[in-house]
């Protein structure tokens, strides 16, 4: 295990840059060079770069394979063929129309898009690394939609709205900690009543406390204008146009991401939560409550999902709408799961598929393409990032397990 | 147990005492009205059979389980422990028989865990290390700290909780059959660690179904039958056989009565066989013996040294990654659990639970586990289940399977009685070849008599047996020859002759023990 | 009690046994429906409705009182019309229930039956759109086929990423989901491949009246011959399941995948086979919907059809079993019809609220049938209080 950790000697790094995965991820970046040369900056026109970059990833591709790095092998070969083709037909179109599809405006669209996924990620990876499954995210994050807007509308205040979002988020996930935990129901099976309660319940207090829809001047959660960034030199207009004029929400979800990790991996907290995840009965006989702490860490999820569904009303939309958060949990949990349960690695899964969301609007508009196609758009990004980058991750030990106290 | 004990004068009240002690499970009753005492300093055995009620008394004792009836004392004052964290404010810490390691967390975090060294809201990593040390110093228990548990030895994980239990501040030590998965020399080891900390003052509880180690180590022997206590004894004087009764109620034989083999042609023949375990480690490396008909051929080892990794090769459930199985003439090197199983291997698998039987399955489907695809099980596709249960009804009483008719389902038989049915189905099938995995773990005295004359009868059939075994004793008295696997090659070869510890330092590499 | 031989200290091994009994099989999802209907009176009641009448209302609405021989005249007409809807609705149910209860049996979770459907009913509508004369049976069947087919596709690509990368079914079907929501709505809205002959209208062609499947009772619309596919699919899942190697290995790996690895059976292979089938159950549900009645689609009608998460609810209720299913569906039919727009009377309760309504009493069923130990709670506390005090405080706290 140690063994190739330890070794610095020159010939045995020679030897691991010749290795069939170095090939492998050389060709995966080849074949996403030869997209991106079509793209800003380098705008190429001419079949050659994209060409060459993609022939490159293929013969690396094909090289790896039998060498036994046979999955990125052949994605190196797929990526190279995808590219070459993606590159030559998006030359068919007009360059200007590729950078205005690439502005400060995408990114930060990508950080607001990928806020309510970040918050219910950060809630899936503390529900899961302590054993609870929850799939629930998606109701939770519709919850909060709901009552955000709810408490906000009725106290005129988006603090109230955000309050109220955390309570019934809380209060719907500690409904399915007592079914998973106490009752040991399937978890899934949970998370999915969960889901669906959540879609009858607020489409019901919906229909009936505001019948002909919500008329009154929703108090929504400010943005917070960072003017002096255009100050700074070179790159100041960017980053204006990237971090300038963000919601609060986003940056309390940059917040939280650190926060996770720290609590996580750097405090007494995090090391009981994952020991409950990984083999409750040795947190039992030390004297931990494997079920106080499920319970806490279900809640908590529950509370940052509501937090991402309120983002949704009272952050971005300022409205809410029956079923309005349309698959988003689904998406954080792929996120947990691509970021192998760790924040840090979440938050960027978060940032992929909120890019994915974020350039559906431009891409639509500059390219004509129908919106319904492009809405597709995050929805197969997230599929192809489960089949493609992580294969099978390893969960929690514990995970999905009821404890059954003796 | 209502007559007074007969035990030496004692000149302290004891340290711990239980009273009247019953603890009833569905179907089982685990302990039965039971007494048991602890003096301070003292090593006290807890002798017994599986499913003698050891682990539930000691359980009990350390609050995983509360107790129907029945009173503790500690230090004379009653206590309720309703917890293990009761238990462990009260100086009690245990060793359980399955680690509570968590194999993804090095050992000092698995040691300080839910008390844990702090530095403000922050955990104090290196403190802990430290501290460990310290503890690891004074007791002579040697642990590297900052190693993951997934990585280090057994016998190191088992210093690990012991060094757990005494950072809590144990007084009282519980330790659930901890030779088990011991070599003979690092079972010495524990006992050299055991007697040093009872020179410190500690006093231990030790259950072990095991007569010699406990003979060895014991000032004092308390034997469980059923759930009940049938005596307690002190260690000076006592003999194998008076215990062997005691505990099993009738005399034992402890040897298999078994003709001479007759070994035939060679049925299974492994060369320079490597095989990779999930982390893509070899497990399996390099090995080559050969099965001949009519021989029961016996591989021991410590836990964890390529056993499974070389029955799921040789099963078709993992494919090698070199070298070569040829059954009866045949390469299986490469063929699938089905072709393995068609071509005449049988397996009794290491877990009946996990692996032998689909417990929520009739025993008649889990009878025709293997043989489902073919006549007259099914035709093109199409089952027949009257079928399957003529069968089963058949099986079920050759085998002796008490319990269960054809449609019960498997998860309602006893141990025993689920492994009766697991190996009527690979016996039933007339393999040429059966890989039979700890074939009696966890039985009781008669189940296990009853899978090894089963064994010797299969061999005198004429099968190849291969028996994968991590109890020596069942080994010797079964094997016909013995192979010692070590770090996943074949440490030298034996007759059954051979002696424990000959046994033993060939599964610990040939190294000499620092005892 | 060294190793696991008997694990008495395990609660679930009695439950669960009591559990697959006949009685338990009955009483709990009668137990987890009553209770789950009196909590949603209670939603009722505290949104200041009363829940009885709205009951009463809602069941005047299913035509399930058509069966009361004493109901006559003109309210048996309308009974029989209103049990018509429910009917016309319990096909798919059927299905969609049968799509979920086979991944079941196989371990699997299978939230993927909406997007199974669209794309059955998107083959459906491409054959029945297509092939202009061709005769009835012949038309049906194929576009039948076709929906199978496609619904056994998406299905499959699901089942193919569990078995290869071990990607997890739920997540991956869910965006396989939305994926065939998107993709559908594209296809016929206004400009999209498949919109009909109307320009402005975002909706498809209807059918040819060749691929139509007949009507057999009533016109409003018209129940139509759908339900006996229905009927032989349930027929067809219990044979699969119970008579045949196919269902052996799928419910070996469903209950022991390791188990099965053992006995040699290709876990990898039923993983993929089962969530083809079940996508082939709901697709099936989406081309008999598309040539029993609804003709064609319009891009508005996918945010309202929730049919194969009612089926989730349709399979856990009724617990996997052919029988259970039928019932489970029947039962849900009849609370969508109750409650929809067409059969409620807006004075007595809103068919807005209504239909949320019947939402969350589903998943409330979905809720008390999973927890077996809730409704045990009682049984168990008089079982083993009752004689002995103290036996497992801590699964009372």
């Amino acid at each position: 295990m140690s063994t190739a950790v330890r070794t610095t000697d020159l010939a045995e790094r020679a030897r691991r840059l010749t290795e069939p995965r170095t090939i492998a991820i050389l060709g995966i970046a080849c074949g996403v060079l030869a997209f991106w040369l079509a793209l800003p900056p380098w705008t190429t026109r001419g079949l050659g770069w994209p060409l060459a970059a993609g022939i490159i990833a293929v013969a690396c591709g094909i090289a790896a394979v039998p060498r036994g790095e046979r999955k990125l092998g052949y994605y190196a070969i797929g990526l190279g063929i995808l590219g070459t083709i993606g590159a030559l037909w998006l030359q068919g179109k007009d360059a200007a129309t590729l950078d205005s599809i690439l502005t400060a405006g995408v990114l930060a669209s990508t950080l607001r898009f990928a806020t309510p996924l970040a918050f219910a990620a950060i809630g899936g990876i503390f529900s899961e690394r302590s054993g609870v499954v929850n799939i629930g995210l998606e109701g939770m994050m519709l919850t909060g939609a709901f009552f955000g807007i709810w408490g906000s509308v009725w106290s005129g205040s988006w603090v109230v709205g955000l309050l109220m979002a955390m309570l019934f988020g809380g209060l719907l996930a500690l409904i399915h900690a007592f079914f998973s935990i106490h009752l040991q129901a399937d978890q899934i099976v949970s998370g999915f009543a969960v889901n669906f309660l959540a879609l009858g319940l607020t489409g019901y207090l919906f229909s009936s406390i505001y019948p002909g829809g919500i008329h009154e001047n929703v108090s929504r959660v400010p943005n917070i204008d960072l003017d002096f960034l255009s100050s700074i030199p070179g790159i100041g207009d960017f980053l204006e146009g990237v971090f300038g004029h963000l919601n609060l929400l986003v940056w309390l979800m940059l917040v939280v991401v650190v926060l996770a990790y720290v609590v996580l991996f750097k405090t007494p907290i995090g090391l009981r939560i994952r020991s409950v995840g990984e083999h409750p009965k040795a947190a039992d006989t030390v004297g931990i409550s494997v079920y106080g702490v499920r319970y806490a860490a279900v809640v908590a999820s529950g509370v940052l999902a509501a937090l991402g569904g309120a983002f949704l009303s009272i952050g971005f939309v300022g409205s809410f709408a029956e079923n309005m958060t349309s698959g988003r949990g689904f998406i954080a949990l792929a996120a947990v799961i691509f970021g192998k349960w760790r924040p840090g690695w979440s938050f960027a899964a978060c940032l992929l598929f909120g890019f994915g969301f974020a350039v559906a609007i431009p891409l639509q508009r500059e390219a004509g393409i129908s919106e319904n196609l492009i809405s597709t758009l995050p929805y197969v990004l997230t599929l192809v990032a489960l089949v493609g980058l992580i294969g099978r991750s390893i969960p929690p030990a514990a995970v999905g397990r009821p404890y059954i106290k003796q | 147990m209502l007559r007074p004990y007969n035990l030496p004068p004692m000149a302290d009240a004891p340290l711990l005492e239980l009273r009247g002690i019953t603890k009833q499970f569905p179907g089982v009753l685990a302990n039965d009205r039971v007494d048991f005492e602890l003096a301070k300093g003292e090593v006290h055995a807890l002798l017994g059979e599986n499913g003698a009620g050891k682990s539930t008394l000691m359980n009990i004792v350390y609050g995983l389980y509360h107790p129907d009836e029945g009173e503790i004392r500690l230090d004379g004052k009653p206590v309720r422990i309703g917890s293990p964290r009761d238990a462990i404010d009260l100086g009690i810490g245990m060793v359980h028989q399955h680690f509570m390691l968590i194999p993804v967390m090095t050992v000092a975090e698995n040691i300080v865990l839910a008390n844990e060294p702090t530095k403000g809201p922050f955990l104090d990593l290196p403190s802990a290390e430290a501290r460990v040390r310290e503890l690891s110093k004074q007791f002579g228990l040697e642990v590297r700290p900052e190693a993951r548990v997934a990585s280090i030895s057994v016998g190191m994980q088992q210093r690990a909780e012991i060094l757990k239990a005494l950072y809590r501040g144990a007084e009282i030590l519980i330790l659930d059959e901890p030779t088990a998965v011991l070599t003979p020399q690092e079972a010495r080891e524990l006992f050299a660690i055991l007697r040093s900390l009872q020179a410190e003052g500690k006093s231990i509880v030790f259950i072990s179904h095991k007569l010699n180690e406990v003979l060895e180590i014991a000032d004092r022997i308390t034997v469980l039958r059923q759930g009940k206590r049938i005596d307690t004894v002190p260690g000076a004087g006592a003999t194998q056989e008076g215990l062997a009764r005691l505990m099993v109620g009738r005399e034992v034989v402890l040897r298999v009565e078994k003709p001479p083999a007759e070994p035939g042609e060679t049925l299974l023949s492994v060369e320079d066989l490597t095989v990779r375990d999930e982390r893509d480690l070899e497990a399996v490396r390099g090995v080559s013996f050969d099965v001949k008909a009519g021989e029961i051929v016996g591989i021991a080892g410590v836990d964890g040294n390529g056993q499974t990794e070389l029955i799921d090769a040789l099963t078709g459930l993992r494919r090698p990654s070199g070298g070569r199985i040829l059954a009866a003439g045949e390469d299986i090197t490469s063929a699938s659990a089905r072709e393995c199983l068609d071509l005449g291997v049988g397996h009794i698998p290491e877990d009946r639970q996990v692996r032998g039987l689909v417990l929520d399955f009739t025993l008649a489907e889990n009878l025709a586990l293997h043989d489902f695809r073919k006549e007259p099980d099914s035709k093109w596709g199409w089952l027949y289940p009257k079928r399957l249960v003529q069968r089963a009804g058949r099986l079920l009483k050759e085998f002796d399977v008490r319990g269960g008719r054809p449609q019960t389902l498997a998860a309602a038989l006893s141990g025993g009685n689920q492994q009766k049915v697991v190996v009527a189905r690979e016996v039933s099938r007339d393999p040429r070849i059966l890989v039979a995995a700890q074939p009696t773990r966890g039985l009781d005295v008669g189940a296990i008599e009853f899978v090894h004359r089963r064994l010797v009868q299969e061999r005198d059939e004429g099968r190849a047996i291969l028996l994968v075994s991590f109890e020596l004793e069942e080994i010797l008295s079964l094997s016909d020859r013995i192979l010692v696997l070590y770090e996943g090659r074949v440490a030298g070869e034996y007759a059954p002759g051979v002696s424990e510890e000959e046994l033993g330092i060939a599964m610990t590499g040939g190294r000499k023990q620092a005892a | 009690m060294t190793t696991a031989p008997s694990e008495p200290g395990d609660p679930r091994a009695t439950v669960t046994a009591w559990f697959s009994s006949r009685v338990g099989g009955i009483l709990v999802p009668l137990a987890a429906t009553t209770l789950a209907f009196l909590i949603g009176g209670l939603v009722v009641a505290v949104t200041g409705h009363n829940p009885l009448t709205a009951y009463k209302a809602i069941f005047e609405g299913t035509g399930l009182n058509w069966f009361f021989p004493w109901v006559a005249g003109e309210t048996r007409e309308e009974a029989a019309n209103d049990l018509q809807q429910t009917l016309i609705l319990m096909t798919p149910l059927v299905l969609t229930g049968l799509a979920v209860a086979f991944a079941f049996r196989c371990g699997l979770f299978n939230i993927g039956g909406q997007g199974q459907y669209w794309v059955g009913f998107f083959a459906g509508l491409y054959i029945g759109t297509n092939l202009e004369g061709t005769p009835r049976p012949l038309h049906i069947l194929l576009a039948l086929g076709g929906g199978i087919l496609a619904g056994a596709l998406w299905g499959g690509i699901a089942g193919l990423l569990k078995a290869t990368v071990g990607a997890h079914e739920v997540i991956t079907t869910i965006m396989l989901n939305w994926i065939a929501i998107f993709g559908g709505s594209y296809l016929v809205e206004i400009g999209g491949p498949l919109q009909g002959r109307q320009p402005s209208i975002p909706r498809s062609d209807d059918v040819f009246p060749s691929a139509e499947l007949w009507p057999i009772w009533g016109s409003l619309p018209a129940l139509h011959a759908g339900i006996f596919i229905a009927l032989f699919a349930l027929v067809v899942y219990y044979v699969l399941l119970n008579r045949t190697t196919l269902g052996y290995e799928v419910r070996a790996v469903g209950f022991n995948p390791e188990a099965a690895r053992y006995g040699g059976i290709s876990v990898a292979k039923n993983y993929f086979l089962a969530l083809a089938i079940s996508g082939g159950f709901a697709g099936l549900a989406g081309s008999v919907d598309l040539l029993g009645f609804k003709g064609g689609v319009s891009t508005g009608d996918f945010s309202t059809n929730l049919i194969a998460f009612t089926g989730i609810a349709v399979a856990l209720l009724g617990r996997n079993k052919a029988v259970g299913i039928l019932f489970a569906a029947l039962l849900f039919a009849a609370l969508q019809v109750g409650t929809s727009t067409r059969q409620l009377d807006p004075e007595v309760f809103e068919p807005a609220l209504a239909t949320d309504l019947a939402t969350i009493i589903q998943a409330l069923v979905i809720f008390f049938v999973g927890a077996e130990f809730l409704i045990l709670y009682a049984w168990r506390a008089r079982r083993f209080l009752g004689s002995q005090p103290r036996i497992r405080p801590e699964l009372e706290r």
